[in-house]
């Protein structure tokens, strides 16, 4: 086992249990809050994903549902106890449709998490460490991903499909995502693969792919993982801002971004139907920005002791 | 440990396919809430009877406070000062036979260039450039006689060969080539020098009115034109009260007053009495209504339901401005695709548009108090209403609505080919902007409510969705299904009724004998022979009771196939501060009182700021 592996390990050579435990006592208050945050708005979505599947059995408002067409309630009513946050232009529960809200969010920060730490961590880790052709070659081809400008493509996708469903916009931010996670993994690798414990592997005889998966992709993981966090807050703010422009996930699906939208046109009378999805993006995002700072200052002190 | 970063990430990547899976099919999410739903609405159907009456009858609420009566001016006018108006948007272009020019662009046009023709507070059209006209008795010959001692910004003469040479650009104009065919225009002749004729291809009795408009009426200087083809768009010569002093695309434009203007009060003054004007394009609905509540403008027009409404409150509150409202024959609503399937039933569109609740959508609009429903391409306070029409269209009833679609599903010969029993499947599309948004979703709901319809929600940018439902040549009949639109304008009926209902392609044409009369711009695709020999009719006469006669059976029509829906006309509003005076109650050169401020689009010649 390497010398970096053995720094890497000691936070969890008790046990993995109380290193988690450990790391959440270690946080400041402030970071704790925001991992609260993170939790609360994650179970939310789930907890209104399942009441979906359940035929909207469980306690939580048809987010979908307009009273006011059949007399039950009025457009931009205050909190109340059938609508603790009020309801929207179309009187629909705003409670509910945050929540619902939340699930595009989540989903689309996970998914673009996922594509870049995958694809985007094993790709820049692969040419990081081969080098060579191959690097010249992806590195190019990522150069030109790059300059493609998002939102064209988005575009380009919703005028051919003339869809815009959750997969099509999860699965566009997550392929862009990945060319910045090569380059994030393929910096990292080019720091741990010049180090003596890889050359040491290197000189055992170690196989090319067993150093790859077993010491340097693990190695460049926790510095993966602090970006993640910070960029799944800038990817929620990314599709806060299509939904705003209506180019986000098809209406009625709720997203923070089209609440806000559609809040807009009644702002003189009320500033609540914008407030809410507005507080729920901004804590989200800056509670994301919180803990992927102290992720990493984590990742940076024991790098330095590597 | 070496695999624990595995466990880590396969999770989460199968959360986030299995999760966007799930999530990403909002047919499902909306079927899942739709059953849901439509309990809600069955629920709510026994009470139906009390939500029907609720209905406007169009015409019988709010009329006369959503607008602004047209009277003239009693205040004394005066010379000089400037006046800055917040604009809706940057007008494309300022030539008139090629840019397309909407509400904000003619606020701007028609400071600059004047028409032929103005209409009238009544109505009727009147003299502007063009003193006096006279038709043949077959209506195919129109002599117009022009007002003397006109001259241009650039200092030359308007006269009868102007009109000649405009005529040449105005025949390939992207523009007024279709205005030119629409009015049938064959040839321009001068006569003699303040004599111009017109002779049409075929009888049009109602020709003067479509020089009103900017495509055919709105003289420019055609030497200045042929000279500077593109520039001409940033500094358009008329011969209109202001000449063009700065354009800064974007931020500002400034004209100034023309000194040689033909028109004087009827006092003998000189007109315009403004030193200036200044238009301002500020997109934003509130900044908008802000700049003008704060003194950074001093005027703003719009076309929101829900700015009028927030101007009225402004008002309310003490702002000192005056409201200048107006609400025409525009009406919102959409069109359905009457070539396919299940759109092409006539059940299918009658029930979709009785199960659409107009009070609910125009609300969502934000338009209660202050938009009319729609029920024909006429408000009432226009002289083609009718209320017969409004009678005969099919109002909000949704189990009515939902008996039709449920006859059409258990068809077997349903147009849609699908298995009895089976849900149709209708797309619902309108441009993404926030009001749209927010009624489509109305729409979509009482839709959904039925259990038997698939209702896919799209939004596209404003031109995608026009040719979206415009189509691709030969045939232009576009892939729409139910989509948002507006009808109608106040124009005579002819010039947007013609077009909008003749044969849609070619084929269609020739199959009725009517080869080579084709329209691209029948957007719901609806052809019906006998409609359009009324409609071919109407302008064969110009007895008016004649023509109302027809026009109330095209109505009818309309109200039996179901083509097109509405939702409610459409308000818009000129907002200014209490001392501007002049946009209403401006008056034609034959002393009699002129339109007013049609769709916020002010006449800047006659206003004066009141000291």
């Amino acid at each position: 086992m390497s010398d970096s592996e053995t720094v890497i390990q000691t936070g969890k050579s008790s046990s993995k249990r109380n290193g988690f435990l450990t790391a959440i006592s270690e946080m400041p208050v402030m970071v704790k809050l925001a991992l609260f945050w993170l939790v609360f708005i994650v179970t939310a979505a789930i907890y209104a994903q399942i009441d979906l599947l359940l035929n909207q059995a469980l306690p939580l408002q048809d987010p979908f549902h307009q009273p006011f067409l059949f007399g039950d309630a009025s457009p931009v009513e205050g909190p109340s106890a059938d609508h603790v946050l009020g309801t929207d232009i179309l009187s629909r529960d705003n409670l509910s449709r945050l929540i619902h809200g939340a699930w595009v969010s989540l989903i689309v920060a996970v998914t673009v998490v996922a594509f870049g730490i995958v694809f985007g961590g094993f790709i820049g880790a692969f040419v990081g460490y081969v080098r060579g052709r191959s690097e010249t070659v992806v590195m190019a081809g990522l150069d030109v991903v790059l300059a493609f400008p998002p939102l064209v493509l988005l575009l380009a996708l919703v005028s051919i499909y003339k869809v815009r469903n959750l997969t099509l916009i999860a699965l566009v931010f997550g392929v862009l995502s990945i060319p910045t996670y090569v380059r994030i993994a393929r910096a990292s690798t080019l720091g741990i693969a010049s180090r003596e414990f890889i050359q040491a592997a290197e000189a055992i005889g170690t196989k090319r792919r067993s150093i790859l998966f077993r010491e340097i992709i693990p190695n460049i993981m926790p510095a993966l993982l602090a970006y993640a966090l910070i960029s799944a807050g800038f990817v929620i703010v990314i599709e806060g801002t299509l939904s705003y422009l209506g180019l986000s996930v098809q209406i009625p699906q709720p997203t923070w971004g089209n609440m806000i939208n559609e809040g807009r046109r009644d702002i003189r009378r009320t500033i609540l139907p914008i407030f809410w999805p507005g507080l729920f993006l901004t804590l989200t995002v800056v509670s994301l920005n919180m803990l992927g700072d102290w992720v990493q200052q984590r990742v940076a002190v024991r790098s330095s002791a590597l | 440990m070496k695999k624990s970063w595995l466990k880590l990430i396969a999770p989460l990547f199968a959360i986030a396919l299995i999760g966007a899976a799930c999530g990403g099919s909002d047919s499902d999410s909306e079927s899942s809430s739709s059953s849901d739903t439509e309990s809600s609405t069955e629920t709510e159907t026994t009470e139906a009877p009390e939500t029907e009456d609720t209905v406007l009858e169009a015409g019988t609420e709010a009329e006369g406070d959503v607008d602004t009566e047209v009277e003239a001016v009693v205040e004394e006018s005066s010379y000089g000062g400037t006046v800055i108006i917040g604009l809706e948007a940057e007008a494309t272009g300022l030539r008139p036979w090629e840019d397309g020019c909407s509400s904000p662009c003619l606020v701007m046009m028609k400071a600059m260039i004047d028409t032929m023709v103005e209409r009238r507070a009544d109505g009727t059209y009147g003299p502007w450039l063009a003193k006096s006209w006279s038709s043949n008795e077959g209506y195919t010959e129109w002599t117009f006689e022009l007002q003397e001692g006109v001259l241009f910004h650039n200092g030359y003469s308007f006269n009868a060969k102007t009109l000649v040479d405009m005529f040449e650009l105005q025949k390939v104009g992207a523009i007024s080539a279709g205005v030119v065919s629409a009015a049938k225009v064959g040839e321009v002749v001068a006569v003699d020098n303040l004599t111009v004729k017109y002779v049409l291809t075929g009888a049009h009795s109602a020709f003067p009115s479509f020089l009103y408009g900017v495509g055919l009426g709105g003289v420019f200087e055609p030497n200045a034109a042929n000279e500077d083809f593109d520039g001409f768009s940033m500094n358009p010569i008329g011969t209109g009260p202001f000449m063009m002093d700065k354009r800064d695309l974007d931020n500002e434009t400034i004209v100034v007053r023309n000194p040689n203007y033909w028109m004087s009060d009827e006092d003998g003054n000189q007109l315009p009495y403004l030193d200036s004007v200044q238009f301002r394009p500020i997109p934003d609905e509130g900044t908008r209504l802000d700049s003008l509540l704060s003194g950074t403008t001093s005027m703003m027009q719009t076309l929101r339901q829900g700015t009028i409404r927030d101007a009225r409150a402004a008002k309310a509150d003490g702002a000192d401005i005056t409201l200048l409202e107006f609400q025409g024959n525009n009406v919102g609503g959409g069109q359905y695709n009457n070539n396919n399937p299940p759109l092409d039933d006539v059940r299918v569109r009658k029930g979709l548009t009785q199960m659409n609740n107009q009070d609910a959508v125009i609300e969502a609009l934000g338009g209660t108090g202050i938009s009319l429903p729609g029920t024909q391409w006429f408000s009432p306070d226009s002289p083609w209403y009718s209320e017969k029409v409004a009678a005969a269209w099919p109002k909000f009833d949704f189990d009515a609505g939902k008996a039709l679609i449920e006859e059409y599903v258990n068809d077997p010969d349903r147009s849609d080919g699908r298995d009895v029993g089976d849900n149709i499947e209708v797309e619902l599309s309108c441009p993404p902007d926030p009001t749209l948004i927010a009624a489509i979703q109305v729409i979509e709901q009482l839709w959904s409510a039925t259990g038997m319809i698939d209702v896919n929600v799209t939004n596209y940018d404003q031109q995608t969705h026009i040719n979206y439902a415009l189509g691709a040549p030969p045939d232009f009949m576009g892939e729409h299904g139910a989509h948002c639109w507006r009808w109608s304008s106040n124009d005579d009926p002819s010039t947007f009724l013609n077009t909008q209902f003749a044969p849609p392609t070619l084929g269609i044409a020739a199959a009725y004998g009517l080869d080579g009369i084709f329209s691209p711009i029948n957007f719901p695709n609806y052809f019906d022979i006998e409609m359009f020999g009324w409609l071919v009719a109407a302008i064969s006469t110009d007895v008016f009771e004649e023509r109302y006669a027809l026009y109330e059976m095209v109505m009818m029509r309309l109200a039996r196939d179901v083509p097109v829906w509405y939702s409610g006309h459409t308000a818009t509003l000129l907002a200014a501060e209490s001392n501007i005076l002049g946009v209403n109650g401006w008056l034609l050169p034959d002393g009699s009182l002129g339109a007013g401020f049609p769709s916020a689009v002010a006449r800047w010649g006659q206003v004066f700021i009141d000291n």
